[in-house]
């Protein structure tokens, strides 16, 4: 049990304050991806591809493109975000920075560490989606799309949550691979075409999918979002996404944890 | 009253048994040394001791309070400098510092201060805001212990603390931990230099196989294990009659170094090597350490 509620001890919240602290030292070019990447999504599926497709149809309601895929564009910079820094940047501060190492040192156990790295890759992409939602903004007053911004507030615990569990199945697969370079085996094989299936720059509604569907946490996410930001279904999916981030993290943190031990402390 | 006491610690890292059964105590104002061959269980048994590892069986005393198997307990009194640099390449030396301290409950008082003190006793004020991975090897070491110590610990444990590092540097080393053994801190440390144990250490225990095979100071240790002098003979044609007189007394082989058999001897063993080979050339001269680890990496010991 105290796996779990390492969450809520001071360690973990230090190393999360480390990585922080890194982090604003250099904002200058961290800050490029979340505000970058959006930009380039909204320019080429939402401007590029949305100028073809124009309006699609999303439960029954006619729907511009550039609003459908909006939600969608959070959703996913929240599960890349939570992955990608769980995957390579905890693999970097473990392997090559020796991080873990030093604070293991101290009064930090490594079951701080691992929720250090949870807490802080939910945090980043909780806040990757806050710039991806300033940028969207800016759409709204250009008259791009058509979001129903206070359906936000919201959306961000929802993300955090979300963002947690991403990240607990990001350090298994840190836990795992023998090198950085096998790191490509997990995100083509599972990161990078879940995050295209799960409806988040296109609908799913090919009855084919459905099974995925139900399975794909990103997808509730974006699907949720879409229900928050464009005034449809919402609970149902938000609901169905936070059980799964749930049995994710109660079934990853301490399968993450075992493996880790192994990993780094030989044990 | 020692500072630190372990009895019996017994630890298995990949189903091979790495510590088995380590006994060893340090005291406040003492250096323990740990020695041995490279596998023999010095940083495991270490890395017990500062709480990294659980032992699978053993206990561990701090100032006398049993803590059971949990040293997450007593980490606030415990610094660590391992053998890898693990500081934060991000952060400058002074904020390595301050970093370090936050680590730590109760809150270290007085970090800026404590930290100013350290790098300017250890000779890294000029560096302060320097990335660690501009300093030399010697200074990044200094970097490293002054990090273990941010938080006034009462212990230090010191892995290898001079390996890989230049004589002027390890030198330095030795002053600096002189210096803190001065003030009361104990201290722990393993190494591979030899003339670095005797020099620092108050005790040694050494192990092999991990086990203890010795223990008490560098001296007795010596002439526990190996007897005080070491006769040095050029290898050559009385190489199986001094091989024999050694099996018929049952001192074991004697350790091959470049062409010549080092022999350690006992003070009388020495007088009937004397009279058995009154005519062989050969050289007396004290024990050290080195030829321990020989004597160690050769095989099981017999004194």
């Amino acid at each position: 049990m105290h796996r779990l509620t390492a969450a809520f001890e001071w360690q973990s919240w230090e190393v999360v304050g480390r990585h922080a602290r890194v982090y604003l030292r250099h904002w200058h070019t961290s800050f490029l991806p979340p505000a970058g990447e959006p930009v380039m999504m909204l320019l080429a599926f939402g401007l590029g591809l949305g100028g073809y497709v124009t309006s699609l149809d999303w439960r029954g309601r006619d729907v511009p493109y550039m609003t459908f895929v909006a939600p969608g564009i959070i959703a996913y910079a929240c599960f890349m975000t939570a992955i990608f820094q769980s995957l390579y940047g905890a693999f970097i501060r473990m392997h090559y920075q020796k991080t873990w190492e030093g604070q293991l040192t101290t009064q930090v156990e490594l079951r701080h560490v691992v929720w250090g790295e949870i807490l802080w890759a939910a945090l980043l992409c909780t806040s990757y989606a806050a710039i991806v939602a300033v940028v969207l903004a800016g759409c709204q007053a250009l008259g791009l799309v058509a979001l129903d911004f206070g359906a936000l507030v919201l959306l961000a615990p929802v993300v955090f949550v979300a963002g947690c569990a991403f990240a607990a199945l990001g350090l298994l697969f840190t836990a795992v691979v023998p090198t950085i370079d096998h790191m490509n085996l997990p995100v083509f094989l599972l990161v990078l075409p879940l995050g295209i299936v799960s409806g988040t720059y296109f609908p799913l509604e090919d009855p084919r999918l459905a099974p995925l569907r139900a399975v794909s946490p990103l997808y509730h996410l974006a699907e949720g979002a879409r229900g928050l930001l464009l005034g449809g279904p919402a609970a149902g999916h938000l609901g169905a996404l936070l059980a799964m981030a749930a049995v994710m993290l109660v079934v990853l943190v301490p399968l993450d944890l075992r493996l880790l031990s192994r990993r780094v402390l030989g044990e | 009253m020692s500072l630190l006491e372990a009895h019996g610690l017994v630890k298995s890292l990949g189903g091979r048994r790495v510590v088995d059964g380590v006994d060893l105590a340090c005291a406040a104002g003492h250096v323990l040394g740990l020695l041995g061959p490279n596998g023999a269980g010095k940083t495991t048994t270490l890395r017990m001791l500062y709480g990294f590892l659980r032992p699978d069986a053993g206990t561990i005393r701090f100032d006398g309070i049993d803590v059971g198997g949990d040293v997450g307990r007593i980490k606030r009194h415990l610094g660590v400098c391992t053998q890898d640099d693990t500081f934060d390449g991000d952060f400058t030396v002074e904020q390595n510092l301050h970093m370090a301290a936050r680590y730590f409950r109760p809150r270290p008082s007085d970090v800026r201060a404590r930290a100013r003190e350290l790098m300017d006793r250890f000779g890294l004020l000029p560096h302060a805001g320097a990335r660690p991975e501009t300093l030399s090897g010697g200074f990044k070491r200094r970097l490293m212990i002054a990090r273990a110590l941010v938080h006034r610990p009462r212990l230090l444990f010191l892995d290898e603390p001079t390996t890989g590092l230049d004589p002027q540097a390890r030198m330095a080393v030795w002053d600096l931990v002189d210096g803190l053994r001065a003030e009361g801190l104990g201290i722990v440390l393993t190494t591979h230099y030899m003339d670095e144990a005797e020099r620092l250490s108050d005790a040694l225990t050494v192990l092999a196989q991990g086990r203890v095979v010795a223990h008490g100071t560098p001296k007795s240790v010596l002439g526990d294990l190996l007897g005080e002098h070491v006769v040095v003979v050029d290898a050559g044609a009385e190489d199986g009659a001094v091989a024999g007189w050694l099996a018929s007394r049952g001192l074991g082989a004697p350790a091959g170094v470049l062409g010549q058999w080092h022999v350690p001897l006992r003070a009388d063993d020495l007088a009937d090597f004397a009279r058995a080979f009154p005519g062989l050339r050969y050289e007396v001269r004290a024990a050290t350490l080195d030829d321990l680890f020989l004597k160690l990496a050769l095989g099981p010991c017999t004194g």
